[in-house]
């Protein structure tokens, strides 16, 4: 008689993924207005108005939001009214991951984005962005560390991703 | 026609495989001078016997693939999972939550299967179950919860008679180890933001430092040492339900307070020790857990004070320079400053009191995540909204 002795299998306990689309916007030809979406973590602000002094646009319009935390209903209301969005900053887990979410609602309203993230967080911010089913979200990577540096070095960090930022927008 | 014809018949003449499962016929077996020394032509053996895998093995495949949180595991197979499935009025694929960062399905089964592995017991299965419902809240901001570079945790408190039920410490070590449902259930709860919402370390759950509090971090509301409603009273629930709380939080800091004699004079040590730079709350404003020792508690509201009046005197004392306290990584509101000051609270109800541990004068402060996230109470329930009194509701 022949006796065979099995392990018992195990259960796989990781998740099956909540599968979604989110259909992107394209860039608009025209970019009368753009807004751009402050979220108040240091140093987003100048990257912001360095990003200005570079973009010809007739008009910009600056919205602040919370870090690490949902933009208002009224702050997405009033972002989706401009041609463009460019959100800043993702430099840390919670404010990478609402910049991406909020950059998620918008572009399901219509408006295109361009998130700014740091490279340490931009990996992340990409495979968040596929989660929600926008693998092709526009995320532009800036040098980290952006807080606690001095505002030379922001302004030359952000210098640095403008060209890129032109050739996406001509 | 008999057993043994129908088999030489089928075969004709020479016995072989007719049954679609195995392949292997009790008539084989039956037959005299069968031509099959085995009993079985197909299977490589007569009798499987199962045994349960190593547990070392397991932990290790387990670890390699960054499924644990580093320690071994229990590991979770069919017949374990199914003693936890007894313990849900819900299907096995039924979806309690969507976790962020991956979007992963809680299934029933993936939360059992989670449990398992944490060492839980099966009794445990209605809390943890709740539990993975109240992270998914909105005001509880799970997203930023698992992805923040903070080193918050998810503290789980129980209330009410499941929470006796279960065996759940609330008293003498209450936050520290030695109790099976206080080390398994916040470690479920952890394997769970792993497993089913991707917040791997390093990967979906970017925390500088992280936590120890971020293996378990779970345990009951002395009820019967507190002079005062608890915590589920306090948010509506009778006093015979049971709940759980999930609430963003800091380890805990100690406030050792031996000398006190007045309710005063021990606000004042937990303020002092709760009035810091550098938290959360210092720069957004919001919930802090205060986890009064049953000592302090007494000689508190033998002063005359009520649990509010403890709230408010907390929320109303605690603050921080804006100097140091606008440090933060989100700008403070200017709402949130007074005289050069900022609270580290919005309002009395943010001070989240609960009374657990057992003799001494000590009492704990746990800061929160700030504004970004609000505590979750949930009474435990049967799919059809009736409260679960007692698990010998789910055996009906």
């Amino acid at each position: 008689m022949n006796i065979k002795i099995k392990e018992r299998e195990v259960l796989n306990p990781l998740a099956e993924k909540d599968a979604i689309k989110i259909k992107l916007n394209p860039l608009p030809q025209k970019k009368r207005v753009i807004a751009l979406l402050d979220n108040t973590k240091p140093n987003a602000d100048l990257i912001l108005h360095t990003i200005q002094e570079n973009l010809k646009s007739s008009k910009f319009v600056h919205i602040k939001k919370p870090a690490g935390d949902s933009a208002t209903s009224e702050q997405i209301k009033q972002a989706t009214k401009a041609d463009l969005v460019i959100l800043a900053l993702g430099d840390c887990g919670s404010c990478t991951t609402w910049l991406i979410l909020d950059a998620l609602k918008l572009e399901k309203k219509g408006t295109p984005t361009i998130s700014v993230c740091s490279h340490v967080f931009s990996p992340f911010a990409r495979e968040l962005a596929e989660s929600y089913g926008a693998n092709s979200l526009r995320i532009m990577e800036i040098e980290h560390p952006l807080a606690g540096q001095s505002e030379e070095s922001v302004k030359t960090k952000t210098q640095n991703i403008i060209n890129q930022m032109n050739k996406i927008l001509d | 026609m008999d057993k043994k014809e129908d088999l030489k018949v089928k075969s004709g003449g020479k016995p072989k495989i007719i049954d679609n499962s195995c392949g292997c016929l009790i008539d084989e077996f039956i037959i005299e001078n069968s031509p099959n020394e085995r009993l079985c032509s197909v299977q490589e053996a007569d009798f499987e016997v199962f045994i349960d895998p190593d547990v070392e093995k397991v932990s290790n495949q387990f670890y390699m693939k960054k499924e644990t949180d580093g320690l071994p595991i229990i590991p979770p197979t069919q017949s374990r999972v199914n003693k936890f499935l007894k313990y849900t009025d819900l299907k096995p694929d039924e979806v309690i939550a969507i976790l962020p960062p991956k979007r992963g399905t809680a299934t029933v089964e993936k939360i059992a299967i989670n449990s398992v592995m944490a060492g839980c017991l099966p009794t445990f299965m209605p809390v943890i179950q709740h539990t993975i419902k109240a992270v998914s809240h909105e005001k509880f901001n799970l997203p930023a919860i698992n992805a923040t570079t903070h080193p918050i945790a998810i503290c789980t408190i129980l209330n009410g008679p499941i929470s006796h039920e279960i065996g759940i410490n609330s008293n003498m070590g209450c936050l520290g180890p030695g109790n099976i449902a206080n080390a398994t259930i916040g470690r479920a709860l952890r394997l769970c933001m792993i497993n089913i919402a991707g917040a791997v370390p390093g990967i979906g759950d970017h925390a500088t430092m992280g936590s120890p509090a971020k293996y378990s971090y779970c345990f009951g509301e002395a009820e019967d040492e507190s002079p005062w409603e608890s915590l589920h009273v306090d948010r509506g629930s009778n006093a015979n339900e049971s709940t759980i709380t999930v609430i963003a939080a800091e380890a805990p800091h100690n406030v050792n307070d031996h000398r006190s004699k007045t309710a005063e004079d021990i606000l004042d040590t937990i303020i002092h020790t709760a009035a810091v730079a550098g938290c959360n709350n210092s720069h957004v404003p919001g919930e802090i857990l205060i986890i009064m020792g049953p000592e302090h508690a007494k000689t508190v509201y033998e002063d005359g004070w009520g649990k509010y009046d403890v709230k408010r005197y907390i929320h109303e004392n605690t603050s921080v320079p804006v100097k140091l306290g606008d440090r933060g990584g989100r700008k403070m509101d200017k709402e949130s400053i007074t005289g050069g000051e900022v609270k580290l609270t919005r309002k009395p109800e943010d001070v989240v009191l609960v009374v657990a541990g057992g003799p001494g004068r000590h009492s704990m402060v746990a800061h929160g995540f700030g504004k970004s996230s609000e505590s979750v109470t949930m009474p435990l329930k049967l799919e059809d909204g009736i409260s679960l009194f007692t698990l010998e509701d789910l055996k009906k």
